[in-house]
């Protein structure tokens, strides 16, 4: 239901993604693994449709074309990013911010608003999920969250905001092991056919709590290497060195640490 | 004191004395850097006289205005206590009702009762500012609330000052005095309305003296139609280890003046600022704070907030001044202003005047828009970016409103904004 | 405490050190200002017509204007009948050679220690030019005539290059502007001219050195650097006095004009005498140095202020072309009983320009340090950004620091950030420093110029090592 063809993005004329291809199907979970400054928040930013990029190639979601598209159009036609820094929004309350954003989408597919109790099941649900506490409601958007708080919310507005794709950036940064229980089984529960996930992570650690159906390498700005789960096991032990100069001659190589190019 | 000098002091603070004071004074100018944004040619129409009758009818209109809190109510109308509209029944004990003192029986009588309000007396009669001397001369009998020691108040005292033009004249004085003494704890919500739409001014004055150990949480609104001017100011001085939280909401009046000065005479005192200002039309809302540590080991915080849309003026020129031997001063001030239009203006002058070495001060301004990312977040969820501003400028405004610990307070505050607090 | 405090009355105690003076034989117009006396001045310098008159427009200006009282400045009332406004050592200028140099005036340069070489040009009342050798002069101005670059003294350029005086005299700042700029625009003795031509970069850093010697004089001094489009120069200026009784005025006005995509570059590191520990003696630095930028033209201002008794200046940028840029870097020093009101105006007039302000006060001894700016944000400036950032540093418990910045924004694109912090040397720093085997003074020193690095920076470099020195001197107990 994704397809990404030929995707590049540069910041201020510097290229980052270089021609990436990459397709997912309906209810698929794809991880995207890469070592640093290859390009992997900048391929989550050039599917939410964030300034300062400079796109190229095309990017189209249950056929329509993503890259026309402002933020908030994306995110009509069904596309959420976890971001990897939320941002705070002091002075705007959670509840008061996720009734607005459902109603905004719903408003924009044709579909009738929620009202106000309704709303409240919906949130009670999403917060039971990420075992948030009921007081969330009422503080500001990500303001005095710690860390875990930051990226479970993420995950509270996927399950509010039930999208057809969804990016989750370096979801486990920074998180603990509890925290990241919670977050993964989040995650898992909101899986579904209908629902298509790129879950991209530095660490392979993420993946033994969301088992991925697919795997890819991300490398200086193109995908290098696609496979099944156990390809994040092979670059857990290997680190990315092995990568970093596969079948790219026009690519200065970067190894990861020490290893021999 | 003798009854010559009461009556030497009654005599300095007559209407007489007074104006002879502001004719040696002089009125403010530009040139005044505290003045330099104010509109002078419309100040130049303000006129005064004593306190006179209302029109009952144009006062009416505010009755819906008022919002219900529990508690004592004091409704003063052009300097005058309204007797109808007030509601003292549920005042507790411990709280006196008085007046400050300076009409001609009064000095007499207050200092029968406050001995050493000798002092300040003396002080009023000889400000240096003539809207002052202007409050003393026609402010009447004014207000004033004495919190005797050692009580907890848990009902708000809201005092509602109401102006509008009648009579001879068309600006009118109100006259508050607080004390609040050693370790009470006492909530007070002024609320500053007016009525009528010809032109007129109010000009009102707060004193507040906090005895060692009290705690203040002093709420003010002032949101005045915009035929009206409104100058009002506030004087607080702490003791030892007071704490003080003031929020200051400045909505209204073509030209509204919020000055409001803390003295942190005692050691330890702490005083908390924060405060709003939201300007429409071609409003000039004109925050004048000044924080000035006279003692060992006090703290501050400034904390405002502009929003400026239409051709409207903000002004905010918020000083902390350190005297010398102020050792241990841990001060802070930040203001920060939002345009929302092409004939907004903001004006900020943050000042630090610092004396003594042993001090720890900061500050910072901003002028600008709104946050990029946050923008980005929102729109992501599906907020369209013109409702993602708007929630964004209300988030902003909103903070200072969250500050207010009085629900039914708050709720009305956000309806005057224009937008509800949710 | 007491400890600390009785240290640092002996670091700021330092003897002036360039406290001399020499007996030139001078020629000095008698006190007093009227119309006779510009007239007396013009003449002197063989100026043109149109110079005179605009000299005399300005004296009508100043006579009806009244001296600035807003400054946090206690000022002994300056009585401008009192003073002389011309005083020229009457051994002639214009040298070829060191030979000809008096002999005196060679020794007093030697004592400044003021070293001559090629890269200095010396310019002041007494002389046009020292260098210390014939093939040296020639070499210096060979190179800077190569490229076109005109650098002379002010009354020198009135001579040879008259149009470029007239076109730029006063498009910065107008005689009407203040006070002190309608005097020095009747009174001006001298100063710098530089022109650098399309698309040159000035090959060597240009730096002049000042000297009030006589007593009761005045010294207006008047700068004008014009660098046309695609230019760049550094400039420096540095300036030392001798010791007196009675205060000396100091009233300069600096103008700079930057073209498009030009970039000019105004060092000083200023060190007039600032009076003894009771206030007495000491120079009034009066100066409104500014730049006008033009398209995608750039200004810098880096100062670092030590001297004077009294110092009153605002250097400023007019960021009137698209994309201009603005900087003001700074470092105030206040000990004894100076008293410094200081700081920068950038004035936001075209698109997308930015402006930086970075403000280190130190306040030491009895020394009051006030910084004072404004960034003006114009209605048609879209796109502004500003930075400002100003920082106190208090030596002592009887020094003042005073920030009062004025910020006005009249357009809603703007961003404006300012930021402003006081502090003190805390008694852990220094007895962390000492732990680690350094002395109180020194530690100071360390300390000091950690505050003052982001300043130190901008500075080209010699002027930097020279600061530094400046301020050790200044803040500390030796002398020399």
């Amino acid at each position: 239901m994704l397809h990404v063809k030929d995707l590049t993005a540069s910041i201020g004329g510097t290229p980052i993604l270089k021609g990436l291809d990459l397709d997912i199907g309906e209810g698929e979970v794809h991880a995207i693994m890469g070592p640093n400054g290859s390009g992997k928040s900048t391929f989550a930013h050039t599917l939410a449709g964030r300034d300062g990029y400079e796109v190229g190639g095309t990017v189209t979601l249950d056929g329509v074309d993503l890259l026309e598209m402002t933020p908030e159009q994306r995110a009509a036609a069904g596309v959420f990013i976890g971001f990897q820094y939320p941002v705070e929004i002091p002075g705007v309350n959670n509840m008061y911010f996720l009734r607005t954003a459902l109603n905004s989408v719903r408003r924009a597919r044709g579909e009738t608003e929620i009202g106000a109790r309704d709303f409240l099941a919906v949130a009670y649900e999403a917060m039971d999920l990420v075992e948030m506490k009921r007081d969330f409601l009422n503080r500001s958007v990500n303001a005095g969250f710690s860390g875990g708080e930051k990226k479970r919310n993420e995950i509270l507005q996927m399950a509010v905001m039930q999208p057809r794709l969804a990016v989750l950036d370096e979801t486990d940064s920074g998180l603990d092991i509890d925290a990241l229980r919670v977050v993964a089984s989040g995650v898992n529960a909101l899986r579904g056919p209908d629902r298509s996930m790129i879950v991209i992570t530095h660490y392979q650690r993420l993946l033994e709590y969301i088992k991925p159906d697919f795997v890819h390498v991300l490398v200086d700005g193109r995908i290098v290497e696609s496979g099944d789960h156990t390809l994040a096991l092979r670059l857990e032990d290997e680190g990315y060195a092995d990568f970093v100069n596969h079948g790219l001659d026009d690519v200065p190589g970067r190894p990861l640490s020490g290893a021999p190019r | 004191m003798t009854t010559a000098a009461t009556a030497a002091l009654a005599s300095e603070l007559s209407p007489e004395a007074q104006l002879e004071r502001i004719a040696a004074i002089g009125y403010p100018t530009k040139r005044d850097e505290a003045w330099r944004y104010a509109p002078h040619a419309t100040l130049h129409q303000l006129s005064f006289g004593p306190s006179g009758a209302v029109d009952t009818d144009v006062l009416s209109e505010i009755d819906d205005q008022i919002p219900a809190l529990d508690g004592p109510r004091i409704v003063v109308v052009n300097g005058v206590v309204d007797e109808a509209r007030s509601d003292v029944t549920a005042l507790p004990e411990g709280v006196d009702l008085s007046t400050p003192g300076h009409r001609v029986g009064g000095v007499a009588d207050r200092l029968a009762v406050h001995p050493d309000s000798a002092v300040e007396l003396a002080a009023d009669a000889f400000v240096a500012d003539a809207f002052v001397a202007l409050n003393v001369a026609f402010g009447g009998d004014g207000v004033g609330i004495h919190v005797a020691p050692g009580r907890h108040l848990d009902a708000p005292i809201h005092i509602v000052m109401v102006s509008t033009s009648a009579g001879t004249h068309n600006t009118s004085c109100s006259k508050l005095a607080i004390q609040i003494d050693a370790g009470s704890s006492v909530t007070i919500v002024e609320t500053k309305l007016g009525a009528g739409t010809e032109f007129s001014g109010g000009n009102t004055r707060t004193t507040i003296s906090m005895g060692d150990n009290a705690t203040l949480d002093h709420i003010v609104v002032q949101d005045v139609p915009s035929n009206q001017v409104h100058l009002s100011r506030t004087e607080v001085t702490q003791g030892a280890g007071s704490e003080l939280r003031a929020r200051l909401f400045n909505l209204g009046a073509t030209y509204s003046r919020l000055q409001y000065d803390v003295h942190l005479a005692g050691e330890g005192a702490r005083a908390d600022l924060s405060g709003l200002y939201f300007g429409r039309g071609d409003q000039t809302l004109d925050q004048q704070i000044n924080v000035i540590h006279a003692a060992e080991n006090c703290t501050s915080r400034q904390a405002f907030r502009g929003v400026l849309d239409d051709e409207s003026t903000g002004v905010f020129n918020g000083a902390i001044e350190v005297r010398p031997g102020a050792n241990g001063t841990d001060a802070e001030q930040s203001n920060d202003n939002l345009l929302l239009s092409n004939r907004a203006e903001a004006n900020t002058q943050p000042r630090l005047e610092i004396l003594a070495d042993d001090v720890a001060c900061k500050h910072g301004a901003t002028v600008g828009q709104l946050d990029d990312e946050a923008m980005y977040y929102l729109r992501t969820r599906g907020i369209a970016a013109d409702e993602a501003r708007r929630l964004l400028i209300n988030g902003f405004a909103d903070q200072a409103v969250h500050d207010v610990g009085i629900e039914a307070l708050r709720t009305w505050i956000a309806q005057r904004l224009g937008h509800d607090d949710e | 405490m007491s400890e600390t405090l009785r240290t640092i009355e002996e670091l700021t105690e330092a003897g002036y050190e360039y406290g001399f003076s020499t007996d030139l034989d001078t020629d000095i117009a008698p006190p007093g200002l009227t119309e006779d006396t510009v007239r007396l001045i013009s003449g002197k310098k063989n100026e043109p017509a149109w110079l005179l008159e605009w000299r005399l427009k300005a004296f009508e200006a100043w006579k009806t204007m009244a001296e600035p009282d807003w400054a946090k400045l206690e000022i002994a009332p300056i009585d401008y009948q009192a003073l002389s406004y011309w005083a020229a050592p009457k051994k002639k200028p214009v040298l070829d050679s060191m030979d000809d140099v008096d002999p005196e005036i060679r020794d007093m340069f030697d004592k400044l220690g003021i070293p001559l070489h090629e890269q200095k040009m010396m310019s002041n009342v007494a002389i046009d030019a020292i260098v210390d050798s014939v093939s040296v002069t020639t070499t210096f101005k060979a190179t800077l005539a190569e490229s076109g670059v005109i650098f002379c003294s002010f009354s020198e350029a009135v001579q040879d290059h008259p149009e470029l005086v007239r076109e730029h005299l006063g498009s910065v700042v107008p005689f009407r502007d203040n006070y002190f700029a309608a005097l020095n625009s009747a009174v001006f003795s001298d100063g710098s001219f530089c022109y650098i031509p399309a698309g040159v970069r000035c090959p060597m850093e240009l730096s002049t050195y000042f000297r009030i010697n006589s007593q009761n004089t005045g010294q207006f001094e008047r700068t004008l650097i014009i660098a046309d489009d695609d230019s760049h120069v550094s400039y420096l200026e540095g300036c030392t006095a001798p010791q007196r009784d009675e205060n000396q005025l100091h009233a300069a006005v600096v103008e700079l004009v930057a073209k498009d995509r030009a970039e000019i570059k105004y060092s000083t590191v200023q060190n007039w005498y600032p009076g003894d520990e009771n206030g007495v003696g000491g120079i009034y630095n009066f100066v409104t140095k500014r730049g006008r930028a033009h398209t995608d033209a750039k200004i810098s201002w880096t100062q670092v202020e030590t001297g004077s008794a009294i110092t009153w200046k605002y250097p400023s940028v007019i960021l009137q072309g698209d994309r201009s840029v603005g900087e003001f870097y700074s470092v105030a020093l206040t000990s004894k009983r100076q008293q410094a009101d200081t700081g920068s105006k950038m004035v936001h007039i075209g698109k997308d320009t930015t402006s930086s302000i970075i403000s280190k006060g130190i306040s030491a001894g009895r020394g009051q340090n006030t910084y004072r700016g404004l960034v003006k944000i114009m209605r048609s400036a879209e796109n502004a950004r500003n930075y400002t950032q100003c920082d106190s540093l208090l030596l002592g418990s009887d020094c003042g620091a005073h920030t009062i910045p004025y910020i006005e924004v009249k357009n809603p694109t703007a961003r404006v950030e300012h930021e402003a912090s006081t502090s003190t040397v805390g008694e852990d720093q220094l007895y962390y420093c000492r732990q680690r085997g350094m002395s109180e003074e020194d530690a100071m020193s360390m300390i000091v110029n950690g505050f003052c690095r982001q300043v130190f920076d901008e500075l080209p470099m010699e002027f930097a090592v020279e600061a530094q020195r400046l301020l050790s001197v200044s803040l500390e107990g030796s002398v020399g």
